[in-house]
């Protein structure tokens, strides 16, 4: 079973994730920001990561930096209603970029694809 | 205008400088008896119009920190010009910078809030004089993504070069890193064309390399990693050195070996070195402490203070012992009848009264006691100190004799 590790700081958000996320047959780790999401990545060994940006603690993009640097190839998807964010250079460290929704269709659909690509490295 | 901003690579440790590179970076290793091997591309920069520089530093950086604090807070905050050495910091990861692509990478921050359009990213390490304004320009002209400066060097060199195969357009078709077989220069197969570790690259494509490369299993260099795997997908050419050469004279020096430092440094000696520095057109600057003249004392039967063939800098004081092509960074005492011949006296050594320097390095502020005799007798040398396979004595700083 794939594990994917969703990282935001919202509860509200991160339940309703790991619940739909759940019903699609994944497990799921969450963590409320990007330290948490790095001790996660160390001791969960996720397949794939969804991240907010704006995160107290530690936000997504130091995180994002981190994470390539740690697990290089990972998929990452940045998860954001912030529309600034391709401003900053390390967004592009990404492999695909969602905006926040309640409608998680395409969040989903990303995941499948990446995940899909992965087996194929 | 285009925006330009250096990236210095100020972190090598300088192995085979050892123990010249013991308490110092290779960059802050003191050459041509008043200078830092940095000074050069230093002043490059500064010369060529390129003053918003950075300078990566990390491992023993201490000296060089405190050399480019003291000699070159020269540019204009003002203007927007500065010098800044930043030393690793870890910020996006916990280790030290894995390759010269990581370098750049772990400081993307940098390229971040300055923005450059374009970002000339240079080595600390070697001595030349190159108008890099020449090599931006050729960079727009071809749209290059990325141009590499290079220069011709002998096929045999190969193993130490990353070298570089290019069309009649001097577009970039291939690229082996220190090869045992080099793709040798069209029309002139005993010569191979380097690379020297200068890079022009546009900010965007350089920002996207390296961010695939950090996602992909690779040392995180420009030459092993970056560079090939951008030949053939990116706008990559090759800009020849003898169009950006001042001087015209083809000098560039890579001084990484003792022996390779010593010969760069004797070389100024000789009644016309390649390296010109008393060329006002392009002045090598760097930081001195105020010292006095130099001067020469004793005139006696038997008691000359002499030097001859050698550069002699401020606060010298030859003080009835005679000096023999050498060359004497500033303060360096050479007391009565002692002799130093073919050596290269760092600032503030101290030659005792009869002692016998020959061929060899004396590192900063090492006293040689009196009668005391280096350079004659190399197995016996070899027992305190480095000694080359040419034979050259190096005397590392701090050591009481």
């Amino acid at each position: 079973m794939k594990k994917i590790l969703v990282v935001e700081d919202e509860e509200s958000l991160r339940l309703l994730y790991e619940e739909e996320l759940k019903g699609e047959g994944y497990d799921v780790l969450t963590a409320r920001n990007g330290r948490e999401a790095i001790r996660q990545l160390e001791t969960g060994k996720p397949d794939l990561i969804i991240l907010d940006i704006v995160m107290p603690v530690m936000d997504g993009m130091e995180a994002l930096g981190r994470i390539v640097s740690k697990e290089r190839k990972i998929p990452v998807i940045l998860n954001t209603s912030y529309s600034g964010y391709r401003e900053n250079f390390m967004s592009w460290a990404a492999d695909a970029y969602v905006t926040k929704s309640h409608d998680l269709t395409e969040l989903k659909k990303k995941i499948r694809e990446l995940l899909e690509k992965g087996k194929n490295r | 205008m285009k925006k330009v901003l250096a990236m210095v690579l100020a972190g090598g440790r300088g192995e085979r400088l050892y123990p010249l590179t013991r308490d110092r970076a290779k960059p802050a290793v003191p050459f041509g008896a008043i200078y830092r091997i940095i000074d050069f591309t230093l002043s490059n920069c500064v010369h060529s119009g390129v003053r918003r520089i950075y300078l990566l530093t990390q491992y023993k950086s201490t000296s060089l920190h405190r050399h480019i604090q003291f000699g070159w807070s020269i540019l204009s905050a003002p203007l927007g010009e500065f010098i800044e050495a930043v030393p690793a910091q870890q910020r996006i990861d916990e280790h030290w910078y894995q390759g010269t692509g990581d370098a750049i990478f772990q400081n993307i921050n940098i390229l971040q809030d300055e923005r450059p359009d374009l970002v000339l990213i240079l080595s600390g390490d070697h001595i030349y004089r190159m108008d890099y304004r020449k090599m931006i320009a050729f960079h727009l002209e071809k749209g290059a993504d990325l141009t590499v400066g290079v220069i011709r060097m002998d096929r045999k060199l190969c193993r130490e070069f990353g070298v570089v195969e290019a069309n009649a357009d001097w577009r970039m078709v291939g690229f082996q890193e220190k090869p045992e077989e080099p793709k040798t220069i069209h029309g002139d197969p005993g010569g191979i064309m380097a690379s020297m570790g200068i890079y022009v690259f546009n900010t965007e494509i350089l920002v996207r390399r390296l961010i695939e490369d950090t996602r992909s299993d690779s040392s995180h260099d420009f030459g092993k990693d970056i560079i090939p795997m951008m030949i053939g997908r990116d706008q990559v050419f090759a800009f020849d050195f003898r169009r950006g050469d001042y001087g015209g004279t083809g000098y560039w020096r890579d001084v990484g070996t003792i022996e390779a430092y010593y010969e760069a440094n004797m070389d100024l000696i000789s009644v016309t070195p390649q390296l010109n520095l008393y060329d006002s057109g392009w002045p090598i600057l760097s930081y001195q402490a105020p010292s006095p003249p130099a001067k020469t004392v004793w005139i006696e039967e038997g008691r000359v203070g002499t030097a001859l063939n050698s550069i002699i800098s401020n606060g010298c004081i030859i003080s009835g012992g005679n000096v023999k092509r050498s060359i004497l960074s500033p303060r360096v005492a050479i007391h009565s009848f002692a002799e130093v011949e073919d050596s290269i006296l760092l600032e503030g050594a101290d030659i005792g009264r009869n002692a016998k320097i020959k061929r060899a390095i004396i590192d900063k502020e090492v006293r040689i006691p009196p009668g005391m005799q280096i350079g004659y007798q190399l197995d016996e040398d070899a027992k305190r100190f480095t000694v080359t396979t040419s034979g050259i004595v190096v005397v590392p700083k701090g050591i009481r004799l």
